[in-house]
């Protein structure tokens, strides 16, 4: 009996838990408490300092620190207090601080994976552009500005985007090439599946082709292969316009699992980080490196030199054409926004400092020549003692110019389909363990379950 | 008072300690007694509860109808600007098969585990006890793997079951058997196989468990066991293993309870590869919570929260229930 009575007592507490959270869960909808409103702003006495409270993930803390310091200095009256993050802990820490209200004056904004998220929390562009030159958006890439507004659901400009980045790259060991006789960038899979096999042959401890085999990075090469056959194809299957049991999907597919099954890309690869790819090429264990834009730095000496990677020169070029007729083609889209929160109460100081990094040649020149973007204001161009080869000056030249002619917009459609269905599945295609066809009729079938609507 | 001594056993309460023999006041007066008794020890009892009582209250209750209500919402990271979502979130969470299969996973790996702790790490725990050479060593090295940070211990693993250059498939070469070199994360199976791997290295406090209630197992049932001409595999499978039950049901509901908190073990390791074919609930929730592309899911992270932590409760009281019917 009191065994019974026990148990009954905690089947009763359990269901007194149940009870609890399914009443929250039925009286849900509190309907969110929406945006904040904009905060007051603060006055400043004559001779008075202010302090601005600037959050980011981006550029690196030692370059940033570069860029505070030459803002002081032309303007003695701000103060930086910068607090830096990790990029994917900043995905988190920034929509949770400004939805607390936390002040804060400048903002860096992920424009492609967090405008939507941190939106609400800060004023638009145009609530400031009176602290900026009257012809500031003529100086700044158009497809840039036009790409960072147009991600936002209400379609308002929230942030400048100091530049924009893409995917997927090709950079190069310059001397593991040499040694097996390779003198040029492979340009299509053919020529890469090529040198793959003379590395092979002359250098066998060295990995042909590293790669992060993390989910996330096979839609960036899956999408770079599929936009090969069109610019825009990636975009027209997110929009609706193309199925994805098309047959330019299945060509995709198929062309992307050939990368594969010839040998070109290896499937051990697929069990390394981003991190452990970066770190096999660096350490000169890999002769090439599949990548985004975002690891141009390695193009430069100095940082290659700073930072302690042993390769003596590095080159890169577009992912080679995988399918017949195909042209080259990246995946792109703004980066690096620089926002003012509701909360903030020094907008014009903060919007002196966005001028400075983003409009003036003289900020740029802090930060651009870290090359992790292609900076977006108009006639920047990068001192030719950053890139000293031949063979970094043409790489960067090609990455810049693929990011230029646009393409799909990377990250430009935000649902979980991608990461829920789709990067799962293609790791499948890339094991061969389904066929393309198959891959493809699966995805629309998911797609077009409702689950996953655009967001 | 009552002058008369009674065994008491371990955990039974006064009014069960009662002597079945004559006694020397009523029953009904001493069960008064005994309730004023308990009565008086309520108050202190409360005052030293309270403070975690008042935690409980903040971080879990509060947590639990926060779950709740976001359950029912569409809300991203930001939670501004929150949509009614009915039921739709559950709809959708029920529906997936990922879903399910991660539940499937969280029960399996746990009988894993189980199945390991009650086998090896019972059989471990008795040969060390039993004195063998270098014993402290053996402790340390059972034990340290469930000391260092979970996340840390899965890290490395992961880094071992790399395909290219892993210590595991190194080993395999470096041993004459190439031809095991598997493709750790590509294939189900030998994903499993790794999952399987890891979960038999944490079966450190199993082993504890068992070596703390060892030294409590009297050793004259042994020694009559040994009169009567046991031999060893009969002694620990027909003797000792059944005095050890009360340690038996702990490991199984700390194991089965500690599975659906194996996030940082999966995502470290293999990352719930292939396809996520060994992700767990917590791997699962976490990446709606934190996709790698698209925004946050809160809603529906929320409600899939919400039917694991249901399905927690309804495993951990049928494994309560299936305890107690067992004689």
């Amino acid at each position: 009996m009191r065994k019974e009575a026990q148990l009954g007592r905690l089947l009763g507490t359990a269901g007194a838990a149940v009870a609890l959270i399914l009443t929250a869960a039925a009286c849900g909808n509190s309907g969110g408490v929406g945006g904040s409103s904009n905060a007051a702003q603060a006055s400043v006495a004559a001779g008075q300092s202010v302090t601005l409270n600037y959050w980011t993930w981006f550029p690196a803390q030692t370059t940033l620190q570069k860029s505070i310091d030459a803002f002081e200095k032309a303007n003695p009256g701000i103060k930086i207090n910068l607090r830096e993050f990790t990029n994917t802990n900043y995905q988190t820490e920034l929509p949770l601080a400004l939805g607390g209200g936390q002040s804060l004056d400048i903002v860096g904004v992920q424009v492609s994976a967090m405008t939507n998220s941190v939106r609400k929390n800060l004023r638009p562009v145009s609530d400031w552009a009176s602290d900026l030159p009257s012809n500031w958006q003529s100086q700044i890439n158009s497809t840039m500005l036009d790409q960072t507004q147009k991600i936002a659901q209400d379609d308002t400009l929230y942030s400048i985007p100091m530049g924009s980045i893409g995917s997927a790259f090709v950079y190069s060991n310059q001397a593991l090439l040499a040694k097996a006789g390779i003198t040029a960038e492979p340009t299509t899979s053919a020529e890469l599946a090529a040198d793959v096999a003379k590395i092979k042959a002359t250098e066998p401890g060295v990995t042909p082709v590293a790669f992060s085999g993390e989910s996330w990075w096979q839609d960036e090469v899956f999408f770079t292969v599929a936009d090969q056959i069109d610019p825009k194809l990636s975009d027209e299957l997110y929009t609706g316009k193309v199925a994805w049991n098309s047959p330019q999907m299945v060509k995709a597919l198929t062309a992307y699992q050939n990368l594969f099954s010839s040998g070109t890309l290896g499937t051990g690869t697929l069990s390394l980080k981003e991190a452990d790819a970066d770190n096999a090429f660096n350490s000169g264990k890999a002769a090439f490196l599949l990548e985004g834009s975002w690891d141009s730095s390695v193009l430069s000496s100095a940082y290659r030199q700073a930072n302690g990677i042993s390769v003596a020169d590095v080159g890169a070029g577009y992912l080679p054409v995988s399918v017949a007729g195909g042209s080259p083609a990246a995946r792109t889209y703004a980066e690096g926004g620089l926002a003012i929160p509701k909360s903030s109460q020094h907008v014009a100081q903060a919007a002196k400092f966005i001028q400075f990094m983003t409009l003036s040649q003289q900020g740029e020149s802090t930060w651009a020549p870290d090359l992790v973007l292609v900076p977006s204001l108009n006639g920047y161009t990068v001192p030719s003692s950053v890139l000293t080869s031949p063979a970094a000056q043409s790489g960067y030249q090609t990455i810049a110019q693929t990011i230029d002619a646009g393409g799909s917009g990377r990250g430009e459609y935000s649902t979980t389909f991608t990461s829920d269905v789709l990067d799962n599945s293609l790791l499948q295609v890339a094991r061969s363990q389904i066929t393309p066809q198959a891959e493809a009729a699966k995805l629309q079938s998911a797609w077009a379950s409702g689950r996953y609507p655009l967001q | 008072m009552s002058t008369h001594t009674s065994t008491v056993r371990p955990g039974a309460t006064l009014a069960e300690g009662r002597p079945a023999g004559p006694a020397t006041q009523p029953p009904r007066r001493r069960s008064a007694a005994a309730r004023r008794l308990r009565r008086r020890a309520l108050i202190p009892a409360l005052c030293f509860l309270a403070p975690m009582l008042a935690l409980y209250g903040v971080y879990y209750l509060y947590a639990f109808v926060f779950l709740g209500q976001t359950s029912r919402e569409n809300v991203d990271l930001s939670f501004s600007g929150a949509t009614d979502a009915g039921w739709r979130n559950f709809r959708l969470v029920l529906t997936d098969p990922l879903f399910w299969k991660s539940i499937e996973n969280n029960l399996l790996f746990a009988a894993v585990q189980i199945a390991v702790a009650l086998t090896l790490g019972f059989f471990l725990a008795v040969s060390l006890s039993s004195g063998v050479r270098f014993r402290r060593f053996f402790y340390i090295a059972f034990l340290l793997p469930s000391l260092v940070p979970l996340s840390l211990f899965a890290t490395v693993f992961g880094q071992m079951i790399q395909t290219n250059g892993g210590a595991l498939n190194q080993t395999l070469s470096d041993l004459g058997l190439a031809s095991l070199a598997q493709d750790w994360t590509g294939s189900p199976t030998a994903a499993y196989v790794a999952v399987f791997l890891l979960l038999t290295y944490l079966i450190g406090l199993p082993i504890m468990y068992y070596t703390s209630d060892l030294t409590m197992v009297n050793t004259a049932v042994l020694e009559a066991a040994q009169i009567d001409g046991a031999r060893t595999g009969q002694m620990l499978r027909l003797v000792l293993f059944p005095m050890l039950r009360t340690t038996h049901k702990t490991v199984i509901l700390s194991v089965l309870l500690g599975s659906f908190r194996w996030f940082e073990l999966i995502y470290f390791s293999t990352g719930g590869q292939p396809s996520g074919g060994t992700g767990i609930a917590g791997t699962y929730i976490y990446g709606q919570m934190f996709p790698s592309t698209g925004s946050a899911e809160i809603g529906y992270a929320s409600a899939a929260s919400v039917i694991v932590l249901l399905i927690a409760i309804a495993v951990s009281a049928v494994n309560v229930l299936v305890q107690r019917r067992r004689p």
